[in-house]
């Protein structure tokens, strides 16, 4: 299927990459792999077969370099269940702009409201 | 026969539930779009549907990438809120319309669409939020749901054709299910958005406002868009409109748009729902 450049979708491609890095993020819908995460990352991310830029793209949360590395933002979100950040500001992180730049320029918001936030979606 | 009483579109968003929860749906951000939804609610209460089926996408919490279902049916007598995360959100479980989906299990498969058939299955807020919105948050839903799951997430996904199809033998169903029951049908996703690549936040506010105003009474043109198409114009996640296919095609050709209502950004995502009724 034909892609725009600057719109990655979960093809073939990003699932060869991305199948290990978005199984450990799924993982952590199970309340006590959350606590295992939340209580030692490294040793949590040793029981995936990550690669190294996928590791450190995680403990870093590094949301640009995830999705480049085949992450899928559906699973990849639920790691920012254990450490919350605004969907926009994920966002703003892949467009590669200041979050309150991202919500006036990209989303049309005030940024007098550029606080209220949501941490989930 | 069951009688069709409407077909609904609406934006399934998480953050809408999650405003919610948090009582914050008369904050000055929330406030214009829940407003909207007042007169539909009023107009679901006043329809009375004994059967709700609802055309969604899981997002990566019932299903896994390790079995992707182009195409999955819900035939459970209940359906439990999903840990999507952040642990289960507090609504009341969601009765199954068991035996309606049963028969459309078996017209569906005769009219050549073979879905999985889901026996236990739990929902995320693809389905919980369109029921909050339709029927705001009773201590019991006074309708029973047939879940419908397309596939918008891992590629290839469905094309627009297949699901118009898919509506026109869910009609076909509801037609030849012999009881009195009233039946109204919800597709859900979109409006535009994008969340993931360097085009992440991009919104199509005129494009949205066109499909609302066109998806009842000129739905060929976005019958025949291509895939690449709904990306395009409406951003990667936008091409979850795909769904509202299923709904529109399940309705007569001609329709009344009963009303519909905008609202951008809820979120990172163009808002919006429409009620459309059978114009004969």
């Amino acid at each position: 299927m034909h892609t725009l450049a600057e719109t990655p979708l979960y093809d073939r491609e990003a699932n060869r990459r991305g199948y290990e890095l978005n199984r450990m993020a799924m993982s952590l819908r199970d309340p006590a792999n959350r606590a295992a995460f939340a209580a030692d990352e490294p040793a949590y991310l040793d029981r995936f077969h990550l690669s190294e830029p996928q590791r450190r793209a995680v403990l870093a949360r590094d949301w640009r370099e995830m999705i480049r590395l085949g992450g899928n933002l559906f699973y990849i979100l639920k790691i920012s269940a254990l450490d919350p950040i605004p969907l926009t500001a994920i966002g703003a992180a892949q467009a590669g702009m200041p979050h309150d730049a991202f919500l006036a320029d990209r989303l049309g918001k005030r940024p007098a409201r550029s606080a209220e936030g949501q941490a989930h979606g | 026969m069951a009688r069709l009483v409407g077909g609904c579109g609406t934006s399934h968003v998480p953050s809408i539930g999650i405003a919610i929860d948090r009582g914050m749906t008369g904050t000055p951000d929330w406030k214009p779009f829940f407003d909207g939804y007042v007169p539909a609610r009023a107009w679901m209460a006043e329809r009375r549907p004994d059967i709700a089926v609802v055309i969604f996408n899981d997002h990566g919490n019932a299903f896994f990438l390790d079995r992707v279902p182009t195409l999955a049916l819900g035939v459970a007598e209940e359906y439990q809120m999903i840990d999507e995360g952040w642990g289960p959100r507090p609504l009341p479980p969601f009765p199954g319309a068991a035996d309606f989906a049963w028969h459309l299990a078996d017209r569906l498969v005769e009219d050549h669409f073979d879905p999985l058939i889901c026996r236990e299955i739990e929902v995320d807020h693809g389905l919980q939020v369109p029921m909050e919105l339709f029927f705001g948050r009773p201590d019991r839903w006074p309708v029973r749901v047939v879940p419908i799951f397309v596939n918008t997430i891992q590629y290839p996904i469905p094309t627009p054709e297949r699901m118009w199809q898919l509506g026109l033998a869910l009609r076909r169903a509801i037609d030849a299910w012999p009881t009195e029951e009233r039946i109204v049908v919800l597709g859900t996703g979109g409006l535009s958005h994008q969340l993931q690549g360097s085009r992440a936040g991009f919104l199509n506010r005129e494009a949205d406002q066109r499909w609302l105003a066109e998806i009842g009474p000129h739905p060929e043109r976005y019958r025949a868009m291509s895939r690449e198409d709904y990306v395009e114009t409406f951003g990667s996640e936008g091409a979850e409109l795909i769904m509202w296919l299923v709904m529109r095609a399940a309705m007569d050709a001609e329709v009344r748009t009963v009303m519909r209502h905008y609202h951008a950004p809820a979120s990172m995502t163009g808002a919006g729902m429409v009620v459309l009724e059978n114009a004969a």
